[in-house]
């Protein structure tokens, strides 16, 4: 019973890092920025979340939208206000890379500032574990995680291979130049690639609240995992950036089974290592990149 | 500080004029070779020789073949078949970094100065072919540090960043280095595109010196002015295939191969 | 009973001398490490999450062979470099493979698993306790157990590194190094041997991390696995940035600017202490991100980058 559990929680898990290294892959894969500070958007999404919902009393779908707003706002005004800076004048992946990180510094001492350092939940009715067989522990809030990322993935499927924005993301990603001959700008497109990388987040964030709760450095291990899942899955592959993500999930949970819990993280960075080692390209991508 | 002390380092080399070869003498021999890639064929049977003094030039439309078969010499790419000789020595199974050191050196279409360092800089790191901290011979090498600067007239922009150079600059740069590389077998890649008549009369100069002092050049060219006015042999390559080597007379003139080269395939 | 005004004069004075002495070696050790990073970072133009692993690895080799078999200042300290450059291989493979984005992941991953060997390797490192009771080291008799004296061996030793790093940078492995970092494929086509040269620069860089790691554990005689997580290694890449990459001198200024940081900020009345740690990441996150829109070379570097020392 104790792999069923394991096997649950780490599909739980699973789901919500694909949401997030799905967005992070988006971003990453259509502008060749380093967004290092996705953490971050997940660190804001969850804590605007809980500032709503909890602390300001509002009700959970509105409370929602403020959370994707911020999520979004976030996104959109790093990318206009710093990455355009610097990719004007220079641009080089690392000074990019770079201010993501300094961005991400701020952002999660700015909240443990605003909410404290300790971990804060959010109870909500689905939060409570049933059990569902002897032994197996779920609450109703996985179904709604589960959903919520299937949903997700289905929009977002929508968003790029049915619409003309989504045609235009694509094309961004593969040739910007060519962009510029149909009247777009690759600028603005870049701006809603990090609305929708960004806003992506905020199931994820939610769900995270109201199941093992937020602190301020969560970003941290949230990012770390859209950095390892994205090139796991293969740059440029946002199902390969999910289904790594959801591998990793589950990973994380099943190695419980066999060793101790602390070297979880370290199992998902020996994954990573030996992939940049052998196939950097990923699962989906070339075998070998430049 | 330290006199010229009897250095058998390569620096040293550096005054003294390269070992010369018999003029006409073969020095880069390439023998059946094939390169394919996946299905397709880059390169089919080609055999062709570069001698010593000459410069040669590679034709070819677009996508003949022609950066392959440097690639092929220069070690980066192996042969599917056939075999590659300099000096006598096959040169199968080295490294580039290898070959470069038996005296090979290429330049790029997209130039690759070492943009950050300075115009100094980047012939003073080609010239020193080992990574080692000490290397004899200083006072040598410098002199020839300011030599090259002279015969490419960059001595003014001697602690510019490469970066910071101007186009025709940028492209003598280019040359610079692999004059300091001292290597025997210069094979470069549109090295005189886009440069204006006065630059290109002094790179035609500075290269007919070298190759008056035995160095072997190939030259991959599209612009067939500079190819009259730069080669003693051209070589006709298209599809992988050499299609005729001669002197730059007869090539040129021969109709077939213009048709081909202008995109009519009869 | 009471202490006279004299005696409380210098009482006080002697705390402001530990005081000053103390921060002046942990600049020393954070300078060797900010000088040791920017050689892989702003010379060869390999960037490193895992500095703070090689750091580590140095300190806890000398903990080691200092608790356990002898507290000879030379053994430990070479002790500590050559392990850390023999560990380094594990960073210098994907870097050989890979650049860019691919390394930074990949010495990310190494940073965390080195944090979760530290951790649980209990036999050797103590585990999350960490190891206690380090003493101080012994030059041919003479223990630093004076914290001068120790001020002074850390000076000298960065002044060593300073120099060794001056000599590499300035001289043809350093032009090895950056024309590397310029055009990978040009260097090998002028003869560079790519592969051994990376190769050296990461061993080169972690042994001398190492050393400082030696360094920090004799002083500190205790040691755990916080200090060598991914936060030091980001300060260590905010002080090499701050400062400048590919100058000599930068990352000295950046860590002593980082360094001072703290201490600055103890003396803003409208701060809240507890908050002072918070605040300081607050800005160096706000240096970087300022630093990399409008002068990525860094206050020593200036609008450019990578330049050469």
């Amino acid at each position: 019973m104790l792999f069923a559990q394991l096997l649950a929680n780490g599909l739980q898990t699973g789901a919500l890092y694909a949401l997030v290294a799905a967005g992070f892959s988006l971003i990453f894969g259509m502008t060749r920025i380093f967004h290092a500070a996705h953490g971050a958007t997940f660190t804001i999404a969850g804590f605007i979340f809980y500032e709503c919902y909890v602390v300001l009393g509002w009700a959970w779908p509105l409370a929602a939208l403020a959370s994707a707003a911020a999520a979004g706002l976030f996104g959109v005004l790093l990318d206009r206000w710093v990455y355009a800076v610097i990719q004007r004048h220079e641009g080089s992946f690392f000074t990019v890379f770079v201010a993501s990180f300094g961005a991400a510094i701020v952002v999660q001492n700015v909240i443990s500032i605003v909410f404290g350092r300790g971990m804060v939940t959010v109870s909500t009715p689905l939060s409570k574990s049933l059990e569902i067989i002897p032994g197996l522990f779920i609450a109703p809030i996985a179904g709604a995680v589960l959903a919520s990322a299937i949903v997700s993935f289905a929009l977002l499927q929508w968003l790029l291979t049915r619409t003309n924005l989504g045609i235009a993301l694509r094309a961004l990603g593969e040739n910007p130049a060519l962009i510029e001959v149909y009247g777009l700008t690759p600028r603005r497109l870049s701006q809603y690639v990090f609305l929708i990388g960004s806003v992506l987040v905020v199931p994820a964030a939610i769900l995270t609240a109201a199941t093992s709760g937020l602190n301020p450095s969560m970003g941290n291990h949230v990012m770390l995992i859209s950095i390892a899942a994205t090139i796991v899955g293969g740059v440029g592959s946002l199902k390969g950036a999910a289904v790594a993500g959801l591998l990793l999930g589950l990973a994380e949970n099943l190695c419980l089974a066999f060793i101790d819990p602390q070297w979880s993280e370290a199992v998902t960075f020996v994954i990573l290592f030996l992939f940049i080692l052998f196939r950097p390209g990923g699962v989906y991508g070339r075998a070998t990149v430049s | 500080m330290t006199t010229a002390t009897a250095s058998t380092s390569a620096n040293t080399e550096a005054n003294a004029t390269p070992a010369k070869h018999a003029p006409q003498e073969i020095l880069l021999e390439i023998r059946a070779v094939n390169k394919n890639f996946g299905g397709l064929q880059a390169i089919s049977d080609v055999t062709m020789d570069l001698p010593a003094g000459v410069i040669t030039t590679l034709v070819g439309p677009n996508g003949a073949g022609k950066t392959t078969l440097f690639n092929l010499i220069t070690g980066h790419l192996v042969p599917t078949s056939g075999t590659v000789h300099w000096l006598g020595k096959p040169l199968k199974g080295f490294e580039p970094w290898q070959i470069a050191r038996m005296g090979i050196a290429r330049t790029f279409q997209d130039l690759r100065l070492f943009n950050q360092m300075t115009v100094e800089e980047n012939i003073m790191t080609v010239m020193e072919r080992s990574s080692w901290l000490w290397q004899g011979g200083k006072e040598a090498a410098e002199s020839r540090v300011t030599e090259i600067l002279e015969e490419t007239q960059l001595s003014e922009k001697r602690n510019e960043r490469a970066v910071d150079l101007a186009y025709a600059e940028r492209k003598f740069l280019s040359l610079a280095r692999i004059m300091a590389s001292e290597a025997k077998l210069w094979l470069l890649d549109e090295p005189a595109s886009g440069l204006d008549p006065r630059s290109f009369e002094r790179f035609v100069t500075l290269l007919r010196h070298y190759a008056k002092r035995g160095i072997t050049i190939c030259i991959i060219e599209h612009n067939l002015d500079i190819v009259i006015q730069l080669s003693d042999r051209v070589a006709f390559l298209d599809q992988g295939k050499l299609l005729a080597q001669g002197s730059s007379q007869d090539i040129l003139k021969d109709p077939h191969l213009a048709a081909i080269y202008f995109g009519d395939r009869s | 009973m009471a202490c006279t005004v004299e005696q409380q004069f210098l009482k006080e004075g002697h705390n402001i001398i530990a005081y000053l002495q103390n921060i002046a070696v942990l600049f020393c050790i954070n300078g060797i490490l900010a000088l040791t990073l920017n050689f892989i970072m702003g010379y060869a133009g390999i960037f490193s999450l895992a500095h703070a692993i090689f750091f580590g690895v140095g300190a806890y080799a000398t903990a080691y062979i200092a608790l356990n078999f002898s507290d000879s200042l030379l053994l430990c300290l070479l002790a500590s470099a050559m392990i850390s450059a023999v560990l380094s291989m594990a960073l210098a493979l994907p870097a050989l493979r890979v650049r860019g984005e691919y390394f930074v992941a990949a010495s990310l991953g190494l940073q965390v698993i080195g944090v979760t060997i530290f951790s649980e390797w209990k036999s050797v490192t103590g585990g999350l306790g960490g190891m206690i009771g380090i003493p101080r080291p012994n030059l041919f008799g003479y223990v630093f157990n004076n914290d001068t004296a120790f001020l002074a061996l850390a000076l000298v030793i960065l002044l060593l590194v300073l120099g060794i790093t001056a000599l590499l940078v300035r001289g043809s492995f350093g032009r090895s190094l950056m024309a590397i970092r310029d055009s990978e494929s040009a260097a090998q086509t002028y003869g560079k041997h790519v592969n051994a040269v990376k190769t050296l620069s990461v061993a080169v860089s972690a042994g001398l991390a190492g050393v400082a790691g030696s360094l920090y554990a004799f002083y500190m005689s205790f040691i755990n696995p916080e200090s060598f997580m991914l936060e030091m290694s980001i300060l260590l890449m905010a002080m090499v940035i701050i400062g400048g990459t590919g100058t000599l001198f930068g990352p000295i200024v950046g860590a002593a600017l980082l360094m001072s940081l703290p201490a600055a900020l103890t003396y803003l009345p409208f701060l809240p202490p507890s908050e002072l740690g918070t605040i300081q990441q607050i800005i160096y996150g706000l240096a970087m991100v300022l630093l990399m829109m409008f002068r990525p070379g860094g206050l020593v570097g200036g609008r450019t980058k990578g330049k050469a020392a």
